[in-house]
């Protein structure tokens, strides 16, 4: 397990169809998981609510994109002032495609006018948004991680410097 | 689905506010549609500056931020003639920055951080200078509403929030008085929760929860807390309303809320009554120029009852000199010196003569106050009522 890397706090684990049965479950999981971990921090509300929507972000995305059959965690924990993310999800190949694609775009200069256009251009919502906000407004490093049956989605966020 | 108490809308249109509140992360935007239209249709019934207040948003997700951002744009763009100024609190870590990326696509819509622009009075009250004024008050009322809370329907076991707390000393000693269940204390000062903190951890308390937040737009549920107290703080905002709204929605049917005020031109000394009297007058007008109210303490009841508070009860006391230590008090009264001579005449640029007026009547309270047989008083007013059930 990777635990010192991620300075694990807690972990949530469900069968992704579980998981991607219900729209909610990706504001129970980040609300829970952010108490939890901001219950030791110095304005548990402040730090909560930034984790929880960052947090949120991330599991909205994977609750679109992820493969048909496996296994679900969300683990987070905290490393020095980072915290830091990993969520485990069964990929296929348009699965695998869709990270590795947005992860090359996050490296990109101009990610940030790309993030400006996908919130204010027309039509459909860009399925990559919320990585993108997370890059963007929140300075994540995000990474991907790939196993024989499942990847695991990285970030890595310093919430601090927003206070 | 989101379900439908996820969050509160209000369109005030006396105010031209549209308010959203509470949680905001649909799965997609038809699913918001509703509300995308009725802040359309608000937004077609204003004239001039429409507010779209977000202060008690406490949960947006990218997909219903795109949604709002894209609706603000489109009206800035129709309604060119218009002013879109949205409403945010400094309380969230992302509501500004976030906000500020509309704001920037659109000639006529800015961001107003609310608790930054909104309170004239705010930058006495929020650094340093304040802490010994609230630690030397705190002390001496707490004699008289250690015995008066109880009255006002306090009991041990409650859950109790302190909001605009301060350095946080009355929560410490309802604490320790009235073991509550959970004790929340809120305040706006990053610099006073600090201390707050500081003072709590060295006496081993830890289970007081210290809180940034806006008493305007306080991110907790409705129907928290049995005892909701708000020490002070009426009398220092420009729309006490706003205020007293929030403890009414954050109290549970039945539970209480306690607010005390002062009446500062009733402050008396004697002897040298004539000195005092002039001096503490000429305080409520400077307090006046800063749009807050400290003449407030009997309005309290009339703030209670408009709120739809009922059972009211409303009791005056007097601090005085008699109470302990003389010294406590002129103590008091030198906190108090410093910062209405040395902050706030400045900032109001006084002329020499009147600023020498109010100092020489504050130094004869005092002198009253430590004068053998002199007598010094500072009355305060305690109201509470209850939300009905
Ligand atoms: C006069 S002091 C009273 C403090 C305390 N209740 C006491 O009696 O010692 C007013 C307090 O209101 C706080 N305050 C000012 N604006 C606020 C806001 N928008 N929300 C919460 N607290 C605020 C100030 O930081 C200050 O601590």
């Amino acid at each position: 397990m990777c635990s010192e890397r991620t300075g694990a706090i807690i972990e949530v684990s469900m069968r992704i169809n579980d998981f991607s049965s219900e729209w909610m479950n990706c504001d129970r999981v980040s609300t829970f998981m952010a108490r939890l971990v901001s219950q030791k921090s110095v304005d548990p509300m402040f730090h909560a609510n930034l984790f929880s929507t960052a947090l949120n972000e991330l599991l909205e995305v994977v609750f679109f994109n992820h493969g048909p059959q496996g296994s679900f965690t969300c683990r987070v924990g905290r490393v020095g002032d980072v915290e830091t993310i990993e969520i485990e999800l069964p990929y296929d190949e348009k699965t695998l495609n869709f990270y590795t694609d947005v992860l090359k775009t996050l490296d990109r200069p101009d990610v940030e006018e790309l993030y400006q256009a996908s919130l204010f251009e027309a039509g459909q919502v860009d399925a990559r948004l919320g990585l993108l906000e997370l890059a963007v407004d929140y300075k994540a490093k995000m990474s991907v991680l790939v196993a024989a049956d499942q990847l695991t989605l990285r970030a890595e966020i310093a919430l601090g410097w927003v206070q | 689905m989101i379900s439908k108490r996820a969050f509160d809308v209000e369109f005030n249109v006396n105010n031209q506010e549209f308010m959203i509140a509470g949680k905001l992360r649909p799965q997609n935007e038809a699913e918001i549609e509703g509300l995308l239209q009725e802040i359309d249709k608000a937004a077609a019934q204003v004239r001039g500056t429409f507010f779209l207040n977000v202060k008690r948003l406490a949960y947006l997700n990218s997909i219903a931020f795109r949604a709002l951002g894209r609706l603000i744009a489109d009206l800035a763009k129709r309604r060119f003639d218009m002013q879109f100024v949205i409403v945010t609190s400094g309380v969230l870590g992302w509501p500004t920055r976030k906000f500020s990326s509309i704001a920037q696509q659109s000639f006529n819509v800015s961001i107003a951080e609310y608790d930054k622009d909104f309170y004239p009075g705010q930058s006495f009250l929020e650094d340093g200078g304040f802490i010994p004024i609230l630690r030397t008050q705190t002390r001496l009322t707490w004699r008289h509403e250690r015995g008066i809370l109880p009255k006002h329907g306090l009991r041990a076991g409650m859950e109790i929030a302190d909001i605009c707390c301060g350095i946080g000393d009355f929560a410490m000693l309802m604490n320790r008085e009235f073991s509550p269940a959970r004790l929340l204390a809120l305040d706006h000062s990053r610099s006073s929760l600090d201390y707050a903190r500081k003072v709590a951890a060295e006496f081993g308390m830890t289970d007081i929860e210290y809180v940034h937040g806006d008493a305007s737009g306080i991110m907790i549920d409705d129907n928290s807390f049995d005892f909701v107290t708000c020490r002070h703080s009426l009398q220092i905002f420009d729309r006490p309303e706003l205020i007293v709204r929030e403890l009414f929605r954050i109290c549970k049917p039945g539970g209480r809320v306690y607010v005390t005020n002062e009446k500062i031109s009733q402050c008396f000394g004697e002897p040298r009554g004539e000195s005092i009297t002039a001096a503490y007058a000429e305080v409520a007008d400077l307090f006046a120029h800063f749009k807050m109210d400290l003449e407030f303490g009997p309005k309290s009841r009339r703030a209670l009852a408009d709120a739809g508070f009922d059972d009211i009860i409303i009791d005056s006391f007097t601090v005085a000199n008699t109470d302990g230590k003389p010294e406590e008090f002129a103590e008091m009264v030198t906190a108090w010196e410093d910062v209405f001579i040395n902050e706030m005449c400045r900032d109001r640029g006084d002329a020499p003569e009147r600023v020498a007026m109010i100092q020489r009547g504050l130094q004869d309270h005092m002198k009253a106050a430590l004068h053998p047989s002199g007598y010094a008083g500072w009355p305060v007013w305690a109201a509470s009522g209850r939300k009905p059930s």
